[in-house]
């Protein structure tokens, strides 16, 4: 069996799909943000899909940079999930409610 | 005094209120003789400037004059492109006599530096409205005087002011919001036809470039502004609230001045921009205009308070107004631009006789009244001068505009006449009523003891009263200004509507309104009127 | 560009010079930044009351060169490199940084924004409990990404400026870490932006894949006028809606009032103009850079998201009782009428792209002064509820008025800017003649009332009503917020007294797109 570059798109579609199904179900908020970095390697697959198919190196150069914003993202996003939790341990998404959106 | 064409009479209408503004916010706010000093010192030098206009107009030019045009957005085709002719000039004549005497006649009860200033920026807002050409600087000059009217009305009203403040402002922008889409799609799709993007309002009626679908349309936006302004039936709700619960001045600014914005916009705009869609969709505002008499009259007499029966009365004459406009003949028109001033001069000085008595008596229930002629007779008589133009007494100027209006009436739209002249005897029977109830009849202790006008107030109104009695014996004058201009409308809506004639025989002198003919009209008329008023006036006492 | 990057590899260094003059705004703040940043680390508390004005300062001399350039405007368009005939090779990047008059307009609202923000910010940072001088690091950091991001015009580069926009903005939105609020803030603006960023990074790798570059000039050559295919579709739409969560389109707005409403006051003023205002650049640069050719799937989308943009915010901003949280719903809605041009763009993208930019320039000037009203009024009130403002006017006539100036400005009443935004927006509605743009335009004029409705309630509160607590003492008024109300004020009634002064500005040719 030929594994074509569509079949690595076809894996980066389900992986999005079921980092952003997850993102919208869940509420934990360490969770969620695995899965958002689910859709993000989703995306990076898809990138070198596309990078090798077009026999064109800008692809593979955007998965650096989305690597490195997604770090970076990390970074931030965890350091706010703790501040949460120091304040609220064990907190959902749910349970902050002081705002009403 | 001034060389007309050196002087740019038409900016500094607006200007000097402006610079009054600035004058007002250098005075101390305590200060508050020194406050009205400035502010009727400002408006009145702007009012003699809008007189001088008078004299200075060229009678048979049926033109703008005065005209001054800068470039304002040169891509954009946007000018400060300003111009009077027969329609505007006298209503801005009338703005400037209106806000010096709605000044003089009374006091803000507290706050008197922001009550001035807001006052005097309306002036300069509403001479813009009547003095600009390009369509989206009339636009601008709408929206702008709404915003010191709802400071007036909020501010310095009675009772539920707030809302009645913020009804008035929502009602009318939520008519002209479409206005705007209309003003720029009317641009637009006539940019072929004018050579370039323009906004200058002779240009885009001579093009005459929309089709009938989109005149319609446009018309519809610009129609539906204007009639919440005027207001026509069934847009008039605002009206009421916002006429009662209005300081003294502002009930006279608005319905002197503002709801003519309405009816001026129909002349200027609405009929001079989209002839054939006037035309066609005129039963709409005949009709509507008719209703408006009925039923403002009815409600009218319905009313116990004082300033809320004014009020309702404006509805009335305002579907004059409207059914003179849209017959569409020289006649009725004439008749409509007259109705207007004088609609400004008698409901204004009603609004500030009422206030006279609301400041004595702290009501304006018509219930708690009675008798104020026996403590006020001068009032009574100044009263009864004002109640007899608004009613269309022969002889008064009420009388002039009415009878125009039913003469064209008669000839372009016959049935919607015939229930018009109904509201004459309406007007008739709830004024006089009003009239009855309050100033007759034995007073009770504390209207016995209401003191009269003192002469500071009679000094206040007596233009008003002179103007009545004027414009009553020799609207010449007036009409042979305002000729040439409703002709050269009427003139171009009968080229671009196809198969329209002026309604009525061109039997009417060519010079239709001279002193004599009139007089002649009158004479005739004044017998059964005479006839009319003493039926009503016995049947009321009796 | 694939291509240059082989060549850069393998052949000896030959590379056209780098054109600083171009690029120095960036530079400028970043070197600014950075220095700011080891002040700060050498001296701490020493320098630390100096730190807002050094960065304000840094702002304003990032300024200069946005001047110069634009004073020079002979030049332009020009990019990362000079372009020269003896030096055949092209650099790196080529065509993904241009610097054009549009770019530099964005550049300078960007940095006057910043400017102001720094003043809003400095009392409330240095008076909160909460360590500030990494404040103003952060929002330098951020401001840089708008500077990018306006010249940007590649998928990457658009991606990485938009990140750099946003990642200092979650850390902000959860300054007072304190505070649960605050946190929640965060937390939510986080999740959503970092979900947004993974649906836009989809959208743009299917681009990518479509087109086989990432530069937007390309994408626009490689797709046919009309040429419809589900993988277009779907790149495009997902594209816009990564966007339409950052500018708080409806349905994808759901954080942005919380958010406001958490996020210390001055950042929530930042979100609401400098990085809406950021998304806002990023479509306009996808969206006709890059799909002129696509306007058949790109207008109907963004007219639906524009039509419920503006009506959905307006709705719920009437129902706010909070000052900032309606301030939040009416940004909302005032985002729905800077979409509603890139409805029509077909064929008008360059009166499109400058509608867009005078509502944001004009938007950035009454909204950052309305935020500016609400955090002085608060120093006295420590409220931001509608019936604190109750009686304002007895206690704070200035600042009323100055606050009505900007209700009236963002109902778009003349005289004052915000109708004359309107109005251009009105204008490239209609002017294609078009059915659709005629119905946006009637439904924003619908919605101009709605909006006018809580507008003129605010003020009706700050003039009309006692205030709630009967305590009428003054406000002191720190001349830093004294400065940002005096620019702000004077910016809207200029802009709506002589619109010529913003159209001069926002009268592009176009958008350029690099070679």
């Amino acid at each position: 069996m030929i594994v074509t570059e569509s079949w690595y798109l076809i894996v980066s579609a389900l992986l999005f799909a079921i980092g952003a199904t997850g993102l919208l179900v869940r509420r934990n908020p360490l969770v969620m943000f695995m899965c958002v970095e689910l859709m993000l390697n989703a995306v990076n697959i898809s990138f070198v899909a596309f990078s090798t198919a077009l026999q064109d190196l800008a692809g593979q150069t955007a998965v650096f940079f989305v690597l490195v914003v997604a770090a970076a993202e990390v970074v931030v996003g965890l350091s706010i999930v703790v501040a949460v939790m120091r304040r609220r341990p064990s907190a959902t998404v749910d349970d902050l409610a002081e705002l009403k959106g | 005094m001034f060389a007309a064409a050196a002087f740019p009479i038409l900016p500094a209408l607006i200007i000097t209120p402006l610079i009054t503004v600035a004058v007002l916010m250098l005075i101390p706010a305590n200060r508050n003789s020194e406050l009205k000093l400035a502010a009727l010192v400002g408006t009145t030098i702007t009012g003699m400037m809008s007189i001088w206009m008078l004299y200075a107009f060229e009678i048979a030019d049926d033109g703008f004059q005065f005209a001054v045009n800068r470039v304002w957005l040169e891509e954009l085709g946007l000018s400060w492109n300003l111009g009077v002719d027969g329609i505007s000039l006298f209503l801005v004549v009338l703005t400037g006599i209106l806000f010096p005497i709605a000044i003089t006649a009374t006091e803000p009860h507290h706050d008197p530096k922001q009550y001035y200033i807001w006052l005097t920026l309306l002036m300069s807002g509403s001479m813009g409205v009547f003095i600009a050409l390009d369509l989206l600087l009339f636009f601008l000059f709408f929206e702008i005087v709404l915003v010191p009217m709802y400071f007036l009305i909020g501010g310095w009203g009675h009772g539920n002011r707030i809302h009645a403040a913020l009804k008035f402002f929502l009602y009318t922008m939520a008519g002209s919001a479409l206005m705007l889409v209309g003003i720029v799609s009317v641009a637009f799709l006539s940019q072929d036809a004018t050579g370039g993007l323009t906004f200058d309002v002779v240009q885009l009626a001579e093009a005459q470039a929309l089709s009938q679908t989109a005149q319609r349309l446009v018309f519809g936006s610009f129609a539906l502004a204007f009639a919440v302004k005027v207001p026509l039936f069934p847009l008039h709700t605002w009206l009421p609230d916002a006429h009662t619960e209005a300081p003294t001045a502002g009930s006279v600014i608005l319905a002197g001045v503002m709801l003519k914005l309405g009816t001026y916009g129909y002349l200027r705009f609405g009929i001079y921009l989209f002839p054939q869609a006037a035309h066609d969709l005129a039963w709409i505002f005949l009709t509507l205009g008719v209703i408006g008499i009925v039923y403002g009259a009815a409600v009218a007499t319905m009313q116990r308070d004082l300033k809320r029966l004014v009020a309702y009365s404006s509805v009335a004459h305002l579907g004059f107004i409207a059914l003179g406009m849209f017959v569409l003949n020289t006649q009725g028109i004439q008749g409509a631009v007259f109705q207007m001033v004088n609609h400004g001069i008698s409901t204004g000085a009603l609004f500030i006789l009422v206030g006279w008595v609301y400041e004595r008596r702290h009501t304006r229930e018509i219930a708690a009244l009675g008798g104020l002629q026996k403590s006020a007779p001068i009032m009574a008589g100044v009263f009864t001068l004002v109640m007899l133009s608004s009613i269309g007494l022969p002889g008064l100027n009420g009388f002039v505009g009415e009878f125009l209006i039913l003469l064209g009436g008669f000839q372009g739209a016959r049935w919607w006449t015939v229930i018009a002249v109904t509201g004459v005897i309406l007007a008739a029977l709830y004024l006089l009523w009003a009239y009855q109830r309050v100033f007759h009849g034995t007073p009770t202790e504390e209207n016995a003891s209401m003191p009269d006008l003192r002469l500071s107030e009679g000094l206040a109104i007596l233009p008003l009263l002179v103007l009545i009695v004027f414009l009553g014996v020799y609207p010449k004058p007036m009409l042979e200004r305002i000729e040439p201009a409703v002709e050269r409308l009427v003139v171009h809506v009968e080229a671009n509507v196809d198969g329209f004639e002026e309604p009525g025989p061109e039997q009417l002198p060519a010079e239709p309104a001279t002193a004599d003919d009139l007089t002649h009209t009158l004479e005739e008329a004044e017998a059964e009127a005479e006839a009319k008023e003493e039926a009503e006036s016995l049947g009321g006492e009796g | 560009m694939s291509g240059t990057f082989v060549t850069l590899v393998a052949a000896e260094i030959e590379r056209p010079s780098i054109d600083w003059h171009a690029i120095a705004p960036e530079l400028i703040l970043l070197g600014g930044g950075a220095l700011v940043t080891v002040i700060d680390l050498i001296w701490l508390e020493r320098v630390r009351k100096l730190i807002p004005t050094l960065t304000s300062l840094v702002f304003l001399v990032a300024l200069i060169p946005v001047i110069t350039l634009w004073a020079d405007g002979s030049g332009l368009p020009r990019g990362l490199w000079i372009i020269d005939e003896n030096v055949p090779a092209t650099g790196v990047w080529e065509g993904a940084f241009v610097v054009d008059n549009y770019s530099l307009v964005l550049k300078g609202l960007f940095l006057l924004s910043a400017y102001v923000i720094v003043l809003l910010s400095t009392n409330y940072m240095s008076e909160g409990d909460y360590y500030d001088s990494e404040y103003y690091q952060l929002i330098a950091a951020s401001v840089l990404g708008m500077l990018v991001m306006s010249s940007s015009r590649d998928l990457i580069s658009i991606f990485v400026a938009l990140e750099l926009v946003s990642i200092p903005a979650y850390l902000m939105a959860a300054w007072r870490k304190r505070d649960l609020k605050s946190n929640e803030a965060g937390l939510k603006y986080m999740l959503m932006g970092v979900f947004a960023s993974a649906i836009l990074l989809y959208g743009m790798s299917l681009l990518y894949g479509i087109a086989g570059s990432t530069l937007l000039s390309d994408i626009a050559a490689a797709i046919d006028i009309g040429e419809s295919r589900p993988v277009i579709t779907l790149g495009i739409v997902f594209t816009i809606i990564g966007f339409g969560f950052k500018v708080s389109a409806v349905p994808f707005h759901t954080w942005a009032p919380d958010t406001y409403e958490g996020a210390p006051t001055p950042l929530t003023a930042f979100l609401a103009v400098a990085s809406k205002a950021a998304g806002f650049v990023a479509l306009i640069n996808v969206v006709i850079v890059a799909l002129p050719t696509q306007a058949n799937v790109v207008e109907p989308f963004i007219w639906v998201l524009a039509a419920i943009t503006m009506t959905v915010g307006n709705l719920i901003a009437l129902r706010q009782t909070n000052l900032v949280r309606m301030l939040a719903y009416s940004g909302v809605a005032q985002a729905g009428y800077m979409l509603a041009p890139l409805a029509v763009y077909d064929g008008i993208s360059d009166r499109a792209t400058s509608a867009v930019v005078t509502y944001l320039v004009i938007y950035a000037a009454m909204n950052l002064g309305a935020f500016a009203v609400v955090i002085i009024a608060a120093r006295k009130t420590r409220s931001a509820e509608l019936s604190s403002y109750g009686g304002m006017f007895n206690y704070a006539p200035g600042l009323t008025l100055a606050m009505t100036i900007f209700l009236f400005s963002l109902a778009g009443i003349p005289p004052v800017g915000g109708w004359w935004a309107k109005f251009e927006v009105f204008r490239v509605l209609t002017e294609g003649n078009r059915t659709s743009g005629i119905a946006l335009a009637v439904i924003a004029a619908v919605n101009s009332v709605i909006a006018a409705f809580y507008y003129l309630n605010i003020a009706k509160q700050m003039w009309f009503l006692p205030s709630p607590d009967g305590d009428n003492s003054r406000i002191a008024i720190p001349p830093a917020l004294l400065a940002a109300v005096g620019l702000t004020v004077a910016a809207t009634i200029v802009s709506g007294v002589l619109p010529g002064v913003v159209s001069d500005m926002t009268d592009f040719v176009n958008v350029a797109a690099g070679q």
